[in-house]
Parts: structure tokens; C-alpha cells; sequence
């Protein structure tokens, strides 16, 4: 796909009007409808009707989630102790027994599935992980294990769209993008916040922002969020109090949330990595019993005090929020909500971490505020501000994606005056994340699973070659097009480079060689001026922070390529050639 | 041929993309409609969840069991999420259980939603008057005044008004309280009760005069009103009109024998009417009597005083002693004939009890009946 445009690899209009003139509009109703149904339109049009579908799938996945809590655990607030130890164990046997024998695509990160499908299945997810996710993530999270609804809500979608995909044959690209897109779909609908899941997408699976790909998922992201709304109502995830910010002296509490959420997601993270392969490792036989296990812990840690671990928790954080909890109290609730997540995520069960996360982190955060307030009484934020960067910080020190964190916490609170307190904490909790643990939590679990996808965070982070890094000074004088060729001649000597360049006016640029110059001379070409014998001849040129890239596309042409300021098209800054470019890449590659 | 071209690739198009369109929207509104049957049955369940525990958590309120209507409401809004009854009842069974902070953040998310909810300001008002946050709470009190209620609206204003005085009373902002009654007062319904409620509180506010208008509207509708009554003597007494004060404590004493306070008060107000000799109806002879009775008990509160309160007399010698002498350089004129014989020193013999009364007053403390009748007569008249 060609991301730059003409003036951008400096193709000048004498370029244009080169080319032959280009006949005349079709008008007829075929070239009509070829027009409107071209790919990248139909695609644009189709990832609306994936957002409606995925919409749709994921309100009947939050239908199935709340009749199965419901139904498992009852449908009060005071759960009775027998469904709390039951309903999780057996649920987990259960979805022990489908996972192995009837979706085993279900277990696993939809994040990571969905890049696979990027990556490496050109787009292909079967439609059999979205019924498998749906059937046993909806049983998991009802019965009360500690998992969220967004993840398997993401490849649901992500599964939906790869189906249309195929059965619309489109080409590999698109199908390569189009697990994408459902993905952003899906996430929208189950965080009700299509802000985030867009940035989210482009943030962890995609990793990189073009026109196309970005018009697609914000389409698909909208209109899922659109049907859900419809069917389950516009009430963001949590009922957020007034949040304020009195003294920019207060970011200092706000600071040290951020380093106690990056601890935590340390912790979190680590317990993941070490626990899950060991998991894994253990005999077959007992992967029957592992999510049932899990789930008789949970449900053990639910019946000694702590209900709230269970299930996906949004409940509890508006709660937290509204400053039910004392800080010691919250404090535990983090403590035990890591303890329980591990359990269900590293026994296979399927579900997501979004949750979780969303829950460890506005524990973690109103704690902190609690004892902050406790010491220093005079600070403004209220427990649900401190629970609101709290999630933040989680998402950004867990999940490694930064910028959704902030988006999130924005899109879900609707407050903009948060900002500031959020990029600060969230600062803080992804550097020292990084620092402590340097792979990403989602790049651990696609090397665990032994597939390997790109990293984002590293891609992120990676240098880029400049036209820059790779050019040298211009050492010979440059030639102008008003010259006379025998002057020219006369001008050349020993020391001479075989490859001149010729500025050309008004601007634009030409190379002659000093033999074609001396075939000119032979030919009785020597009166002649050079713009008059090298019309029709101009050289594209490149402009010195271009990506070294680009400069591959036009080196094989020309043997010298003009480096020019941005500023003036006359202003040569330095010449790149074939060589240049490439003893660049091996520096690179051997440094 | 290019037509025949053109019709193949307009056929090729149509039996494409269009049609893959149409069906997916069909496809659209069939899943659709199954959704819409699916959400029809969960929002009825969820509904019935959600009135069910409401319905748990109102009784629960009424019978004040605050820890279960919490748990209750909580599990209301599980079903629906967004519910404004729900959150409001919940931060009052909150309030219930003195969890004013938690109250409050829910209060405070429903006053951004409904800024003009009479129940949420008062609640509000509430939790910052506990708090002492005093500007807060006369915001919102003012916002639960000008607030939609949804009943009786005038009836629901009244009371947060009278909330309002109440608290400013407990603040010892009289004066704000006084304007608070006198907006209250002119709009108030004939009702005795309530023309009651509002003279007590503009007693406590220490507005007499308006007190007592009150009570006399209260009584002119209840004439046994007791409470109302015993008040209005009492807002005579204040305002020192002690004829009348003495009707309305007679007639409480006469309701009510066990009233010692009210009691007191009348026999105070009778000393009162007893021993002021500026009284209009009072003849000469008369006059000079209540004269000499109260020269006399005047200098006997002079002599107990500085018989008894050695370290007061100490501290205020000069001046007592030379009341002392102006006392005994007075006595031998304040008789019968020497008061009829020269009026003016009517005067001059009650201004010096006066002075002698508060004199002994600060010093000594503990006046004796006839002393108090004294001090409330040189009050009385002190501005004339």
C-alpha cells in the first residue's frame, strides 16, 4: 500500500504531465456501482454490518453472563454459601470437559488470537472459538469465576468478522484486517466505550495508524456500540463520582499510585508467567479438574468474607467508588483479586483480564487514597477519583497499552479535568512495569503458547532508519541546466564523480554520467544545454527525515538520489545511493 | 460490443456486492429481531428482579432496618443499574446508618443528574450541615427550598425551610434565621399547628414580637391550644408586656398546675405589674406605696449584698459605697408626705433602686422575686 503521497517522495508535476492524459470519466452504471463497491469501500461498508453483528453477539453474550449468575448463584446480593463453593467448582468441571473435548480454541487470550489471525492465519478464526468462548466464558464469569466479559467479547467479534471474511471471499489483505476489525467491535460493545477499544486495537493488535485500517475499525467500534446501547441501555460501566483536582501538589499522591499500581502489576504479571506454564506442564488428566479447582477457591475465598472476588466485579468497583470500603478493606479485596484471577486464568478457564485488571486497579487505587487521606487529610480526591486512575494505572502497568489507559479512563468516566492525575499515575506504573518486567503481558502469553507475533510494545519503542541516518554530503559541484554541455566537458576531471547532478529549473533535479556527457561531446551534442538534453529526465528526490525505506524505492532507478530540504527544493543536503542505503542497514543490523 | 461489455459487468456487479448488501441487512434484521426477543424476556426478568429487591428494600427502610434496606437497594440496582429511586433510597438508608460519605457520593451523582431534586438537596443539606460544612448546607437547603418537588410541593418547601431555621438556630445565625422565618410566616396556611412550629422557632431566634403575632394566630383558631398559649406568655414576658403575659400564663398555669416553669414566670410577672410605679392606672397614693416598697427592698438587697458578698463588695467598694450613701441620704424623703409633697423624686428614687439592682446584680447574683420584678421594671423602662 503506497502510504506516501506524491510530494511526499517528491515526484514533481512535470511528472504528471508526463504521463498520457487520461481519458475521459466512465459514466456508465456499471463503472457506477465498480466505483462505489471498490474494495476498500465495500470494506468500509461491510465493517459496519461486522460492528452490528458483533453488537449483537456480545449483548446475548451479557444476556448469557447475567442469566447464568442468576441461575448459579441467585439473584441476590447476599449469596448463599452452598452456591458460592458449588457453582464455580462445578461450572469449572464443566468447562473443563468442553474446553478439552469440543472448543479447545476457547481457552487462550483473544488479544493474542486475533494477532495470530492477523499475522499468521491471514484472518482466519474459526466461527467454532466464537461459540466456544460465548458458551464457556458465559458460564465461567456466571458461576463466579474471577474473569471478564471483554475478552472473549473481543473474539467473538474478532471470530464473527473472520466468517464474513471468508464467505465474501475478500482478498488476503483485507481478510488479514478483518479479525481486527471485529475485534474493535466486539470490545467496544462489552466496555461500552468505543474510544478505546479503536485505540486499544490499533494500540496492541494492529500497531500501526493508517486511513483505511482506522476508518474501518472506528466504523465497526461505532456501530456495535450503537446496538448495544440500543438493547442494553447508554449507562457508562460505572456511576463516577465528581472528580476534581484542587492542588497540582495532590499529583504526588497521584504519583505514588503509580508506583504502587506498577508494583502490583509486577505482581500480577509475574504470578502469570511463572504460574501458567507450571499449569500447563502438569499431566493431562488434571486439566480436567484444574478449572473446577480453581473455582472451589474462589468459591472458598468468596464463603470466608470476600463475595466481591467473584465474577467480572463492575458492581463492587462502583461501590469502591462511592467509598464503601475502608482502605485496609480495599486493600485486601486487590490482594485477593490477583490471588483469584490467577487461579482462574492459569487453570485454562476462558475469559478475560480486562475486568479484573479494571477491579485490581480501583481497589488498589482507593486503598492508596484511603491511607493517603488518613495521613494527609487536607487532599481533595475522593475515593472513586482515586479508584478511577487506580484502573487506569492497571491498565497501563498490566496491560502495557498507555495511551488506551488514559482514553479508557476519560471515555469511562466522562471527565476531562482527570487527565492530568491519570497521565501522571499511569506514567509512573508504565515505567517501572517496564522496567521490572520487561515483556509485555500479552507478548509472555504468545510465547508461551510458542507462537510468535510481533510485539507491539517493541515496535513501538523501535528505532526507525531516516533517509537521514544513510546519506552523505554532496562533494562534487552541482551542475545547473542552463550549462552548456561542452562546459560541462571542459569542467570534468580525473577527480570528477562518474554521477553529476543537474538542478533544473524552476526546481526539480536530473543526474547526467560523465560518459553520457562525453557521448553528447562525440555526438556533436557540446552547444546544447543540459536542460534541453535531459528533458524528460528528472529524478525523483528525498527529503532527509523520510524513512530509509522509501529511499529502496528509488536507488535501483537512479544511482545517486538527491537529499533536499523541505524548506527549499533548490537546497541539495546530501546525495544517497544503492551503497549508502545499504551498508546503513548492516551498521544496523550488526549494532 | 462495448454495450454488450458494459451490460456483462453491470450484471456481474449486481449479482455481487449489492446483493451481498441486501443480505447481510436482511440477515441484520432477522438477528435483530431475534435480540429484540431475547431482551424483551431479560429486561422483564431484570425488571421484576429489580422491584422485587426494591420493594424488600422499601419496607425494610420504613421499618428503619437500615443495614438490610442497603443490602436490599444494592441488589436493586444490580437489575437496574441506573435507577434514580434506587440510588436515592439507598443513600438514605445510608444516611440511616450514618455512612454519610458513602451517602453523599451517591447523592452527589444524582444532583448532577436532577440539580432541582428537592430530595436530594435536603439530603445533601443534611450530610454538610453533620459535617459543619455550613456554606454547603445553605446551598443546598436553599436548593431544597426553590427545588420540583414531586407532591405537595408547598408542603415539602415549608418543611425544608423550617429544616433550614432549625439549622441555622443550631449555628446561632439568628439573624439569617429570622429572615428565613419572616419568608416562612407570610406564606404559611391558616393552620395552628403549624403557626405554632413557626412562633417556637422565632422565639428561639429571639423575634418576640413575631413569636407572639404567631401564637395569637395559632390561638385565634385553637383557643386551647396549651403549648401555644404557655409560648405566647412567654413571648409577652420577653417582650415585657406583662398585662398581657400575665392573661396567657394564668391560663396556662389553669391548664396546666404541674408547669412550674410557667409558674414562675407568672409570679414574676405579677411581681412585675405589683411594684412598677410607672403604671398609667395606678392612683397617687398607690404610686407612692409601690414607690416605698420598692425604695425599701432595694436597700435591703443593698445591705444583704454587701452583708454577704464580702469579695464582690470588695471589688466594687467605691461604687457601692457611695450608693450606700445616696440610698441612705434619699430614705428620709421617700415617705408618703414627702413623696406627695415634692413627685420628682418618684423618679429619683427609682432610678437609684435600678442602679442599686444592677449594681448588686453583677456583684452578688441571685436576686431575690422582688428584685428580678425590679431589674425586668428598670429594663422596661430604661429606654424612656
Amino acid at each position: 500500500m503506497n502510504i506516501l503521497s506524491n510530494s511526499q517522495i517528491g515526484i514533481l508535476p512535470e511528472d504528471a504531465q508526463s504521463e498520457p492524459t487520461a481519458s475521459l470519466p466512465d459514466r456508465s452504471p456499471a463503472a457506477l456501482l465498480r466505483s462505489v463497491f471498490r474494495e476498500e469501500r465495500f470494506f468500509l461498508i461491510l465493517s459496519v454490518f461486522i460492528g452490528v453483528f458483533s453488537g449483537l453477539a456480545v449483548v446475548c453474550f451479557r444476556f448469557a453472563i447475567d442469566w447464568c449468575r442468576i441461575y448459579l448463584l441467585g439473584s441476590g446480593s447476599t449469596l448463599s454459601p452452598t452456591r458460592l463453593v458449588l457453582a464455580p467448582t462445578l461450572a469449572g468441571l464443566i468447562i473443563a470437559v468442553l474446553v478439552i473435548h469440543v472448543f479447545p480454541m476457547a481457552r487462550g487470550s483473544g488479544v493474542n488470537q486475533t494477532k495470530a489471525a492477523l499475522y499468521i492465519y491471514n484472518g482466519h478464526i474459526p466461527i467454532r472459538t466464537a461459540v466456544g468462548k460465548f458458551i464457556t466464558a458465559a458460564l465461567a464469569i456466571g458461576s463466579g469465576h474471577s474473569l471478564g466479559p471483554e475478552d472473549p467479547s473481543l473474539q467473538i467479534g474478532a471470530s464473527l468478522a473472520s466468517a464474513l471474511g471468508r464467505r465474501l471471499r475478500l482478498s488476503r489483505d483485507r481478510m488479514r484486517l478483518i479479525a481486527p476489525v471485529g475485534a474493535a467491535a466486539g470490545l467496544a460493545a462489552a466496555f461500552n466505550a468505543p474510544i478505546s477499544a479503536v485505540l486499544f486495537v490499533i494500540e496492541e493488535v494492529i500497531g500501526r495508524w493508517t486511513a483505511g485500517i482506522l476508518g474501518s475499525v472506528v466504523l465497526s467500534a461505532v456501530s456495535s456500540v450503537v446496538v448495544m446501547r440500543w438493547f442494553l441501555g447508554s449507562e457508562s460501566l460505572f456511576r463516577i463520582p465528581p472528580v476534581q483536582l484542587e492542588r497540582p501538589s495532590e499529583l504526588i499522591a497521584y504519583s505514588i499510585l503509580g508506583v504502587v499500581g506498577g508494583l502490583a502489576s509486577v505482581a500480577f504479571s509475574s504470578g502469570i508467567a511463572t504460574l501458567r506454564p507450571r499449569f500447563k506442564a502438569l499431566p493431562r488428566w488434571t486439566q480436567y479438574f484444574q478449572p473446577g479447582i480453581a473455582g472451589l477457591l474462589i468459591g472458598l475465598i468468596a464463603f470466608l468474607g470476600a463475595p466481591q472476588v467473584m465474577g467480572a466485579g463492575y458492581e463492587y468497583i462502583d461501590e469502591a467508588m462511592h467509598g464503601r470500603f475502608t482502605w485496609q478493606m480495599l486493600a485486601i479485596l486487590a490482594g485477593l483479586k490477583i490471588v483469584a484471577t490467577l487461579l482462574s486464568f492459569v487453570s485454562g478457564t476462558p475469559g478475560g483480564m480486562f475486568a479484573p485488571t479494571l477491579f485490581i486497579g480501583a481497589m488498589l487505587g482507593a486503598a492508596v487514597g484511603g491511607a493517603e487521606h488518613v495521613f494527609l487529610p487536607h487532599l481533595s480526591g475522593s475515593p472513586g477519583t482515586y479508584a478511577l486512575v487506580g484502573m487506569g494505572v492497571l491498565f497501563a502497568g498490566f496491560l502495557r497499552a498507555p495511551m488506551t489507559s488514559v482514553f479508557m479512563v476519560l471515555e469511562v468516566s466522562g471527565n476531562y479535568s482527570i487527565i492530568v492525575p491519570v497521565i501522571v499515575a499511569n506514567t509512573f506504573a508504565y515505567v517501572i512495569s517496564r522496567r521490572l518486567q520487561p515483556m509485555a503481558i500479552f507478548d509472555v502469553l504468545t510465547r508461551q503458547d510458542g507462537l510468535d507475533l510481533p510485539s507491539m510494545e517493541e515496535q513501538r519503542e523501535e528505532d526507525i532508519l531516516r533517509v537521514e541516518d544513510a546519506m552523505r554530503p554532496a562533494t562534487s559541484a552541482l551542475l545547473d541546466a542552463q550549462e552548456a554541455v561542452d562546459h560541462v566537458f571542459k569542467r570534468l576531471d580525473e577527480k570528477s564523480p562518474d554521477v553529476l547532478l543537474v538542478r533544473l529549473n524552476p526546481t526539480g533535479w536530473s543526474s547526467v554520467t560523465r560518459k553520457e556527457i562525453e557521448n553528447m561531446v562525440k555526438e556533436g551534442k557540446g552547444g546544447l544545454t543540459l536542460s534541453s538534453v535531459l528533458a524528460g529526465r528528472q529524478i525523483s528526490f528525498l527529503h532527509p527525515d523520510q524513512p530509509l525505506d522509501t529511499a529502496l524505492r528509488y536507488i535501483d532507478r537512479w544511482p545517486l538520489v538527491p537529499v533536499v530540504s523541505r524548506a527549499d527544493y533548490r537546497t541539495l543536503e546530501g546525495v544517497i545511493s544503492q551503497l549508502d542505503v545499504l551498508k546503513r542497514y548492516r551498521d544496523f543490523g550488526e549494532g | 460490443m462495448i454495450g454488450e461489455q458494459k451490460g456483462r459487468a453491470l450484471q456481474l456487479y449486481l449479482t455481487r456486492e449489492p446483493v451481498i448488501l441486501a443480505m447481510l441487512s436482511a440477515l441484520a434484521v432477522v438477528f435483530f429481531l431475534a435480540v429484540t426477543g431475547l431482551s424483551h424476556l431479560y429486561h422483564a426478568q431484570q425488571e421484576s428482579l429489580a422491584n422485587r429487591w426494591f420493594n424488600r428494600g422499601a419496607t425494610d427502610l420504613k421499618e428503619r432496618r437500615f443495614e438490610s434496606a442497603v443490602s436490599d437497594f444494592r441488589t436493586a440496582l444490580l437489575y437496574s443499574r441506573d435507577n434514580y429511586s434506587y440510588q436515592l433510597n439507598l443513600a438514605e438508608a445510608l444516611i440511616g446508618l450514618k455512612r454519610t460519605n458513602e451517602a453523599f457520593s451517591y447523592l452527589i451523582n444524582l444532583w448532577e443528574r436532577e440539580p432541582e431534586n428537592g430530595f436530594v438537596n435536603l439530603d445533601l443539606a443534611r450530610i454538610a450541615a453533620q459535617k459543619g460544612e455550613t456554606e454547603q448546607a445553605l446551598r443546598y437547603y436553599h436548593n431544597a427550598i426553590y427545588a420540583a418537588w414531586p407532591d405537595d410541593q408547598q408542603v415539602e418547601r415549608r418543611d425544608a425551610r423550617l429544616e433550614l431555621v432549625d439549622f441555622l438556630l443550631s449555628i446561632n445565625a439568628r439573624a439569617q434565621a429570622q429572615a428565613e422565618l419572616l419568608a416562612l410566616a407570610a406564606n404559611l396556611p391558616n393552620d395552628p399547628f403549624q403557626q405554632t412550629r413557626v412562633g417556637d422557632l422565632f422565639l428561639r431566634a429571639q423575634d418576640y414580637e413575631n413569636a407572639l403575632a404567631e401564637y395569637r394566630l395559632s390561638l385565634k383558631a385553637d383557643h386551647h391550644n396549651s403549648a401555644a398559649v404557655t409560648a405566647a406568655g412567654i413571648a409577652a414576658f420577653q417582650l415585657g408586656r406583662y398585662a398581657l403575659a400575665q392573661r396567657y400564663l394564668q391560663s396556662a398555669v389553669a391548664t396546666n398546675p404541674s408547669d412550674a416553669q410557667s409558674a414562675a414566670r407568672l409570679k414574676t410577672t405579677e411581681l412585675v405589674l405589683q411594684m412598677d410605679p410607672f403604671q398609667r392606672q395606678l392612683s397617687v397614693a398607690q404610686r407612692n406605696l409601690v414607690v416605698i416598697e420598692a425604695f425599701a427592698a432595694g436597700g435591703q438587697r443593698l445591705k444583704s449584698c454587701f452583708g454577704t458578698a464580702g469579695s464582690a463588695g470588695a471589688t466594687s467598694s467605691g461604687a457601692s459605697s457611695s450608693l450606700a450613701e445616696s440610698w441612705a441620704k434619699m430614705k428620709r424623703q421617700i415617705t408618703e408626705p414627702g413623696l406627695r409633697r415634692d413627685p420628682d423624686l418618684i423618679e429619683a428614687a427609682m432610678e437609684l433602686v435600678f442602679d442599686i439592682e444592677h449594681q448588686t446584680n453583677t456583684a452578688c447574683g441571685n436576686p431575690s422575686d422582688a428584685d428580678t420584678a425590679l431589674l425586668l421594671i428598670a429594663k422596661m423602662h430604661e429606654g424612656n
